[in-house]
C-alpha cells in the first residue's frame, strides 16, 4: 500500500506532536519526513526510530547548546528535528561561511531537509557532512556515501556543515508516492494517537454540534 | 480621447476584514470557485457522458458519469446504496450513506470500479490510490426524496413550495481531496490549467454529483411506476442544487493555510478596489448593477433557515437589500467615481451582512476585471511557511503588536476568553470543541487559537530584549508555530483571522462560511454553532445544458419575464 505524501505529513507531524515536540517543531518534522519520503529516502523510519529512542525525553536535553563553538546536547545525543529546525534559523550565518559543528546527533538523515531548507532559501550551496557520507545541496541534490548504511545509521559522532560548491554524488530520484512498512506506520500511528482526545458521551453530543436534526 | 486620471484605491484594512462576524457575512461572487468551474467547462466546451448506470429498484448499483476536457478526462464514479433510515447520519462519525463518491482521474476499467466498489463505499475506512482525486459521500433529504419519487412515478411534477422548502434531493457530507486516504496529492495535480484555481476537484465531483442525483430520482420512479413515471420538467430541475453538510473540520483548514486564505481574501479585496476606483460607469453596467441587486433581493427573500442567529442577519439582508434598491432608484451610478461613492455610502447605511453582498454584487458587471483574478487564488504555503531565524526580536515585537493587536488587548487570564479548545476526538478524528473547564480535553488542544499563543510570545518576548529570533526560538520552541504565523501574516495581510479563536462566544460558524462563500454556497443554513448546511449549484445548468446556455449567470434568482 502506498501512502499519499500529504498523509505522510500529517501523520508524521501528528506523531511528533504525540511525542512531545512542541507544535512548530512538530509542523516541521511532518515536512521533513514528507521531503525525504518524496526523495525516495527512509524518512518515515528515520522518525519512528527516532520518536522511540527519545520517548519522554526533556527537550532541554535533547536541543543544541554551544558553549563550545560546537552543538552538543546535555543529555549525550542531539534531536535531529530540534537542531534542523535550529539550522534553518541560523541559515544566513552557515551561508556567510560560518561552519556549523554539531557533537553526536541521533538519526542524522533527518537533518537533509532541513539543511536542503536553509541552502533553497539563502540561494547557496551547502554540504552536510559525517562519517561516511556527504550530501552537496546545490542545483541538485547529490548524495555521496563512502561507508555502506552511513545515510540511515541511527546516530552520528559528529556532523558538520558547511557552505562550499557543487559535491558529487549520485543525485536524488524523487518520487510522487511514499511506501511505508507496516509496522513503521503503526509506530507512528500510535504516538499520533496521543493527539486524539477520548471519545466520551458529552464530547460525541456537543463537541461536534448536536442541534437540530442531521436527518431529513 | 480625454484620459480619466483615476485615484488608487486601497484594499480595505485587514483589521476590519479579518473579524470573524465580518467573515461570517461572505457572500458568492464571481471569483467563486464554483463558477470558475462552470465559466472554464462552457470556455473549453467539456463534453460529458454518461457511460455507466446500473442500478436496480431498491436503488442499489453504481454509475460512472465523465467529463472530456480539451486535454484529459475526469469520471465521477458513484455507487448508491440501499440505506436503513436510522443509519443516515451527516455527522463525521457516521458509517454508511445513502451513495459515496470518487473523482477519478480518466476513465475507470470495469477493475478499477471493482476496487473501487471495495473501499468507496467505505469512505475513511477504504484505501484510494493516486488515479482518484476526491472522495466523498451523499445522504438523501428525508422531506424530499421519498415525495418527488412518488409524485414523479404517479407522473405528476412535485410542487416548487416544496422544493424550494430544501433546495436539494441529497446533500454531501464530506467531499475529500487532495492526498486524503490514499488520494493523489493537489501538487500532482496542480499545474493543470482546469485544476489551478482551488477546489476545482471537488466542484467537479460536486457538479457530476448533482447530474448523477437528479437521473438517479427519475430512474427511481421510472422503475417503481414504469407506465406512469414522467422526468422532472427541465424548469423545476434546475432548482433543485446538491446540498452539503458542513461540520468543524473546515475551521482548522482556513486556520491552516493561511497564505490560501490570503489570497482568497487579497483577490476579493483587489477586485472590489478596483472597481470602486473606477471613474465612471458606462448606462450599460449601471443597469446590469441595479438587476443585480433585485435579483440579490428575490435570493435574501428565498433564503430560510430556522437558527435564531441566522434569522436576525436574514432580517437584516432583507432590510439592506430595501435600502439598497431605494437608495439606488435615487444615486447617479454613472460619473464620479459611482462606485466608490455607493460603497462608501454602504459602509454606514448598510449592516455586515448587506456591505458583504454589495461587495459580491459590484463585481458582477465586471468580470473583465474581476475574473482573471481567480488565477491569483492558489497558494503555496511552502513558500511563505519557514522562519526567518535572522530578523530581529524587535522586528518581531514589532510584527506582533501590528498583527494581533487586538489580541494583547485581551485579558487572556479571563475564563470567557479561553473558554473553549479545539480538538480532534479519537472517534473517526471527529474535529470538535470543548469547554476548557467542564471537560479534561486541554490536554489535547490543537494550535487553533493565533491570538492567545501571539499574546503568550509576546510576552516572553519581553526578556529578550535583542538578537536574533533564532535565539528566541531555541529557548521558546513552545513559541514557534505563532512565530511562523505571525511572520506569514507580515508578508500576507488577511493570512490571519483577527479574532479569538477560543472565547466563549465564539461561533465556528463564521469560519464555515468564509471558506464555504469563496466554494460559491448559498443559504447558509446555521443548524447549531458549530454546523450548517448550505446549498450548492442550485438553478445552475447541468452538464449537457453548459454549451447552449449561460454558464455563469445563475447564481441569483431571474427577474420575472427574463431568463
Amino acid at each position: 500500500m502506498t501512502w499519499s505524501l500529504n498523509e505522510i505529513e500529517g501523520l508524521s507531524r501528528k506523531a511528533a506532536r504525540g511525542a512531545g515536540l512542541s507544535w512548530g517543531l512538530a509542523e516541521e518534522a511532518g515536512k521533513a519526513t514528507r521531503w525525504l519520503c518524496a526523495a525516495g529516502l527512509p524518512g518515515a523510519e528515520a522518525l519512528a526510530g527516532l520518536l522511540r529512542q527519545n520517548d519522554g525525553a526533556e527537550y532541554e536535553t535533547l536541543c543544541p547548546l554551544d558553549d563550545t563553538g560546537t552543538w552538543a546536547a546535555k543529555g549525550g545525543a542531539l534531536c535531529p528535528l530540534i537542531s534542523g529546525a535550529a539550522i534553518c534559523d541560523h541559515a544566513k550565518d552557515i551561508a556567510e561561511g560560518k561552519a556549523l559543528e554539531l557533537g553526536e546527533t541521533s538519526f542524522p538523515l533527518l537533518l537533509l531537509p532541513y539543511v536542503a531548507a536553509a541552502a533553497q532559501d539563502n540561494e547557496t550551496t551547502l554540504t552536510l557532512e559525517w562519517p561516511g557520507l556527504t550530501v552537496s545541496f546545490g542545483a541538485e541534490t547529490c548524495i555521496n556515501q563512502t561507508i555502506p548504511g552511513a545515510l540511515d545509521r541511527d546516530s552520528a559522532a559528529g556532523v558538520r556543515i558547511t557552505s562550499a560548491p557543487d559535491g558529487d554524488g549520485t543525485p536524488l530520484a524523487p518520487v510522487t508516492r511514499g511506501d511505508i512498512t507496516p509496522e513503521i506506520a503503526q509506530i507512528l500511528t500510535e504516538f499520533a494517537h496521543r493527539t486524539y482526545a477520548p471519545d466520551t458521551a458529552q464530547s460525541r453530543l456537543a463537541g461536534a454540534g448536536a442541534g437540530l436534526s442531521d436527518n431529513d | 480621447m480625454q484620459q480619466t486620471d483615476s485615484i488608487r484605491i486601497a484594499p480595505r484594512d485587514p483589521n476590519v476584514v479579518m473579524r470573524l462576524a465580518r467573515l461570517g457575512s461572505f457572500h458568492q461572487s464571481r471569483l467563486s470557485f464554483m463558477r470558475v468551474l462552470l465559466r472554464r467547462l462552457k470556455a473549453e466546451n467539456w463534453q460529458f457522458e454518461r457511460g455507466v448506470f446500473d442500478i436496480d429498484a431498491r436503488g442499489v448499483g453504481r454509475a460512472v458519469y465523465t467529463a472530456h476536457g480539451p486535454h484529459r478526462s475526469y469520471s465521477l464514479i458513484a455507487f448508491a446504496n440501499d440505506l436503513p433510515p436510522e443509519k443516515r447520519s451527516d455527522r463525521v462519525i457516521a458509517t454508511e450513506w445513502d451513495a459515496t463518491f470518487t473523482l477519478f482521474d480518466g476513465i475507470p476499467t470495469r477493475a478499477d470500479l471493482e476496487r473501487l466498489y471495495q473501499n468507496v463505499p467505505r469512505q475513511e475506512a477504504g484505501r484510494i490510490t493516486e488515479t482518484e482525486l476526491s472522495l466523498s459521500r451523499a445522504n438523501r433529504s428525508v422531506r424530499l426524496w421519498d415525495y418527488v419519487v412518488d409524485c414523479l412515478a404517479h407522473g405528476q411534477q412535485p410542487d416548487q413550495g416544496r422544493i424550494d422548502d430544501v433546495g436539494y434531493l441529497m446533500r454531501t457530507t464530506a467531499v475529500y481531496g487532495s492526498g486524503k486516504f490514499g488520494a493523489a496529492d493537489r501538487e500532482t495535480t496542480a499545474e493543470r490549467d482546469e485544476f489551478q484555481a482551488p477546489f476545482q476537484i471537488e466542484m467537479l465531483s460536486v457538479f457530476l454529483t448533482r447530474a448523477f442525483v437528479m437521473d438517479l430520482v427519475e430512474h427511481m420512479a421510472a422503475l417503481r411506476a414504469p407506465e406512469t413515471a414522467v422526468p422532472l420538467a427541465p424548469k423545476l430541475r434546475r432548482r433543485f442544487g446538491i446540498g452539503n453538510s458542513t461540520g468543524l473540520g473546515m475551521a482548522p483548514f482556513i486556520l491552516n493555510h493561511p497564505a490560501l486564505l490570503n489570497n482568497w481574501i487579497a483577490a476579493r479585496e483587489e477586485a472590489l478596489a478596483r472597481i470602486r476606483a473606477l471613474p465612471e460607469a458606462t448606462p450599460e453596467a449601471a443597469q446590469s448593477f441595479c438587476d443585480f441587486a433585485k435579483r440579490a433581493r428575490l435570493h435574501a427573500q428565498s433564503w430560510q433557515s430556522e437558527h435564531p442567529i441566522q434569522i436576525a442577519k436574514l432580517d437584516d439582508l432583507r432590510a439592506d437589500m430595501e435600502a439598497l434598491i431605494a437608495h439606488l432608484a435615487e444615486a447617479d451610478l454613472t460619473g464620479d467615481m459611482p462606485w466608490n461613492r455607493l460603497w462608501l455610502w454602504g459602509e454606514t447605511a448598510l449592516a455586515v451582512e448587506g456591505q458583504e453582498l454589495l461587495a459580491s454584487l459590484l463585481m458582477e458587471p465586471y468580470g473583465d476585471l474581476v475574473d482573471g483574478l481567480s488565477c491569483c487564488m492558489a497558494a503555496d504555503e511552502g513558500a511563505t511557511w519557514r522562519i526567518d531565524g535572522a530578523m530581529q526580536v524587535s522586528d518581531l515585537r514589532a510584527i506582533t503588536q501590528d498583527v494581533y493587536g487586538w489580541a494583547l488587548e485581551i485579558d487572556w487570564a479571563g475564563r470567557d476568553a479561553t473558554a473553549r479548545v479545539w480538538y480532534t476526538s479519537e472517534a473517526k478524528l471527529e474535529p470538535r470543541l470543548g469547554e476548557r473547564f467542564d471537560e479534561p480535553i486541554e490536554p489535547y488542544e490543537q494550535p487553533l487559537c493565533p491570538g492567545r499563543d501571539a499574546a503568550r510570545m509576546f510576552a516572553d518576548l519581553a526578556d529578550f530584549p535583542k538578537g536574533p529570533v533564532a535565539g528566541f526560538l531555541l529557548k521558546h520552541p513552545e513559541h514557534r508555530h505563532v512565530v511562523r504565523r505571525a511572520q506569514i501574516a507580515a508578508r500576507l495581510p488577511y493570512a490571519e483571522i483577527r479574532d479569538n479563536t477560543i472565547d466563549a462566544s465564539v461561533l465556528p460558524i463564521d469560519m464555515l462560511r468564509a471558506k464555504l462563500s469563496f466554494f460559491g454556497a448559498c443559504h447558509f443554513d446555521p443548524r447549531s454553532d458549530r454546523w450548517l448546511r448550505i446549498n450548492m449549484f442550485q438553478h445552475a445548468p447541468f452538464p449537457g445544458e453548459l454549451a447552449g446556455g449561460n454558464a455563469d449567470d445563475w447564481t441569483y434568482p431571474y427577474l420575472e419575464g427574463r431568463a
